[in-house]
């Protein structure tokens, strides 16, 4: 009886101070307050927008730039260093920025795999028993991580590529590979009439690994025997197509590079800008990209090896069940960060020449067009969206690698 | 009486300690790892002589025009000769010393934030901070006084690229504060503009930040305006680093535990008392470590400035390169020369940034 008449009163003395406050002056009420200032703001940025627009309004119709998308319809007039599809000096701005798009997308793959590859090569060399291979590991990440990426690839591009022997003294491997101051030339396999048969050979390979996969994981999960899945899909990779090709009797040539004149012709040709600025990003990236797989690699206890070496597992398992699939949860989101961070480097490709979307379109359309707010937008938009890309893919990557909570 | 007399430990085995013993350890544990320590050993006996030959033995050290290299080696002249430039830039001589009065400045302000006594050194020194950038415009421009108007054209080489590095990121501060707190905010109009902002100057390519700065932006002032170029890039650089900052700070206030947020509000202070007093000092001191690297990346990141035809650094030694007196090849002495710098500053940086980190951790213990 007595508990009850206390809370009673409390309720009460509650209800009092609320009303109390209620009363007090209504600018003093928090919400009111918020309410208040969130106007502010809105009127702030709207009087800011309206005067920035109404500025850029009138000062284009005294410079006399157009405005609107019309100009992509329009025929560029100049021609492309490197394209991947079709393009004459003819074509539009519009696919000046298809092609720009796709040359950039070319670049960024590249030097995503590459820097991948360096990084965990040098990330891992940091645990090595060999201390001389620490050092090594140590010294690339320290001097590659402090030195602006624009230096890096100026002396690509200028002290070590155009560096080079000129075509006539190209340097060459097996006569089939060729590498010069105009750029890099290798072979190109060109399919014959019965070549698709290969190409559904692989596809059929990579289907299979999938399968095999899900079979080999279902038959360890049921009788606890495992299958060699690695060794088996590499195997089905390489040898379907081949055998595919041996059997419909090799229906596919190899097309050389060969000197006519001054340079090389035929196979496919890697321009220097290309290659410098694939070879910059990929090791000033994966410089980043070995420190995050330091830092996975450190943030796991010594226990759990330990743990795994007294229940008798190798090495070699160890590092593959135990410490590789735990340091993937430090490392996939900086591996995700990192490769954002690539793909708005390869905007760099402006400063040799390189024809990236950037290059291409606020470089060379903006001048022509004087149209800047649209061509920069529009590339904007472009890198926001692989980087919404990339971050949706790497964020599927991390939740199938991250813990799974009980 | 036999008298307990103990037995001297023995040596450890000859196999366990001592030079040998570590390199049995490290360096020839097993056969692949004794071919690997052979193939490395034999890569630098083969590379490191020549090089060192190169930069060093045969390398031509005096004189001041290319005739002057004759030996085989570097050109170290080049550099020799264009040193003025890639330091300064353009400024003319007789007022070079406006900029090393800023650098002394610049390191004395540094200093001061580190050693002033604690109870008005966060004062003192966030003041000092504020006034630099303003300092630095009024004494490198000049036009007061009887100092000479120095036009930005002139401003360039190394000391730019530490400049706009420097004053972007000091005036970015006090915004990147705000944005972080409107991230915090439960105001759900001024958390999404802070969202918006944060995201949009984090996402874009900085170079396409750099020609907004230089192309779109004259657009946006009413017509007659003339904001000169390198105060629009400055603008712009202040947006892009206020977007980074800004997250550095959000760690930081997340890293500050709820108890003093708490503790603040329950004795009573208002909002800006909290912030300013409590949690502002604490967050600095967290943030620490990821300013230095941010500040690292901005640093990187003024090279970019030669792209929209900035002399920083390494515009000035495309310059030199290009020079008609300087045909001579001399890329690798200059590329190299300003890696050296470039990266004496950064590792420098994560030194200290290492170094701060420790410190702390040290602090928390006792």
């Amino acid at each position: 009886m007595f508990k009850q008449k206390t809370l009673e009163e409390t309720k009460a003395s509650a209800r009092r101070s609320a009303g109390s406050s209620s009363s007090a002056a209504f600018y003093n009420n928090p919400n009111i307050r918020a309410i208040f200032y969130q106007i502010l703001l809105v009127f702030g940025l709207g009087y800011f927008f309206y005067s920035i627009i109404s500025n850029v309004l009138s000062n284009m119709e005294a410079t006399g730039i157009k405005t609107g998308f019309s100009f992509l319809g329009a025929s560029a007039g100049y021609d492309v260093l490197m394209s991947l599809i079709s393009f004459e000096s003819t074509d539009t701005y519009g696919r000046i920025f298809v092609v720009g798009f796709l040359n950039t997308l070319l670049v960024s793959a590249i030097g995503i795999f590459f820097a991948t590859l360096l990084g965990f090569i040098f990330g891992v060399a940091r645990f090595s028993h060999n201390w001389l291979i620490r050092q090594v590991a140590m010294i690339y990440v320290e001097i590659f991580r402090n030195i602006p990426l624009l230096l890096q690839v100026f002396f690509w591009y200028f002290a070590v590529l155009s560096a080079l022997p000129s075509a006539r003294q190209s340097l060459s491997l097996g006569e089939a590979i060729f590498l010069n101051v105009r750029g890099l030339y290798l072979p190109k396999m060109v399919g014959g009439d019965l070549f698709w048969v290969a190409e559904v050979a692989l596809g059929a390979a990579i289907v299979g690994i999938f399968v095999l996969r899900r079979w080999a994981k279902k038959r360890q999960d049921e009788t606890g025997q495992q299958f060699p899945v690695l060794n088996t899909s590499i195997a089905m990779v390489v040898g379907l197509p081949v055998l595919a090709l041996i059997l419909t009797g090799m229906p596919f040539e190899m097309e050389y590079p060969a000197l006519k004149g001054f340079n090389y012709f035929g196979g496919i040709t890697v321009i220097p800008e290309l290659m410098a600025l694939a070879i910059a990003l990929s090791v000033y990236t994966g410089a980043f990209i070995a420190e995050a797989v330091r830092a996975g690699v450190q943030a796991i206890p010594h226990g759990q090896t330990e743990a795994a070496r007294s229940i008798g597992l190798k090495e070699k398992k160890i590092m593959q069940l135990i410490i590789v699939p735990q340091a993937m949860r430090v490392i996939v989101p900086l591996l995700n960060s990192e490769y954002q961070s690539l793909v708005k480097n390869s905007t760099l490709a402006a400063a040799i020449g390189y024809p990236d979307l950037f290059n291409v379109f606020v470089g060379t359309a903006l001048n022509q067009t004087g149209q800047a707010i649209e061509t920069i937008f529009m590339t904007i938009i472009v890198y926001f969206v692989v980087n919404m890309v990339i971050s949706f893919l790497m964020n599927r990557f991390n939740n199938a690698v991250a813990l799974v909570s009980r | 009486m036999k008298e307990f007399q103990s037995i001297p430990a023995r040596p450890a085995p000859d196999q366990t300690v001592g030079p040998v013993a570590w390199m049995r350890e490290n360096l020839f544990s097993n056969i692949p790892n004794s071919v690997v320590t052979l193939a490395i050993i034999a890569f630098v006996l083969y590379y490191i002589p020549p090089i060192v030959d190169w930069a060093f033995l045969s390398a031509n050290w005096s004189g001041t025009t290319e005739d002057a290299c004759v030996k085989e080696g570097a050109c170290w002249v080049f550099v020799n000769a264009w040193s003025y430039q890639f330091f300064y830039g353009t400024y003319p001589v007789e007022e070079v010393w406006r900029i090393n009065l800023m650098i002394v400045l610049l390191l004395i302000v540094i200093g001061m934030s580190f050693t002033l006594p604690k109870h008005y050194r966060m004062k003192a020194s966030i003041a000092a901070w504020l006034i630099l950038p303003l300092v630095g415009m009024a004494v490198l421009y000049g036009g007061w006084g009887g100092l000479e108007v120095v036009s930005t054209d002139l401003w360039g080489g190394f000391t730019l690229n530490v400049f706009m590095a420097a004053a972007s990121i000091i005036v970015a501060f006090p915004f990147s504060f705000l944005w972080a707190l409107g991230r915090r905010s439960e105001m759900p109009f001024i958390r999404s503009i802070s969202v918006i902002f944060i995201e949009f100057f984090r996402g874009v390519p900085v170079l396409s930040l750099f020609f907004m700065g230089s192309v779109m932006l004259p657009l946006f002032f009413s017509e007659g305006t003339n904001v000169d170029k390198l105060i629009r890039v400055w603008l712009v650089l202040i947006f892009f680093m206020s977007g980074y900052m800004a997250e550095v700070f959000r760690g930081g206030f997340a890293a500050v535990p709820s108890g003093q947020y708490e503790a603040a509000d329950s004795v009573g202070l208002s909002y800006w008392q909290k912030i300013l007093l409590i949690i502002l000092p604490q967050v600095i001191k967290i943030s620490m470590p990821n300013i230095l690297a941010t500040f690292v990346m901005l640093f990187k990141n003024t090279t970019f400035l030669l792209i929209i035809g900035i002399p920083e650094v390494v515009q000035t030694l495309q310059t030199a390169l290009a020079n008609s007196y300087w045909l001579g090849g001399h890329a690798l002495e200059g590329y190299l020369f300003v890696f050296l710098v470039f990266w004496a500053s950064c590792f420098g940086m994560s030194l200290l940034s290492r170094r701060i980190e420790r410190q702390m951790n040290t602090e928390k213990r006792d």
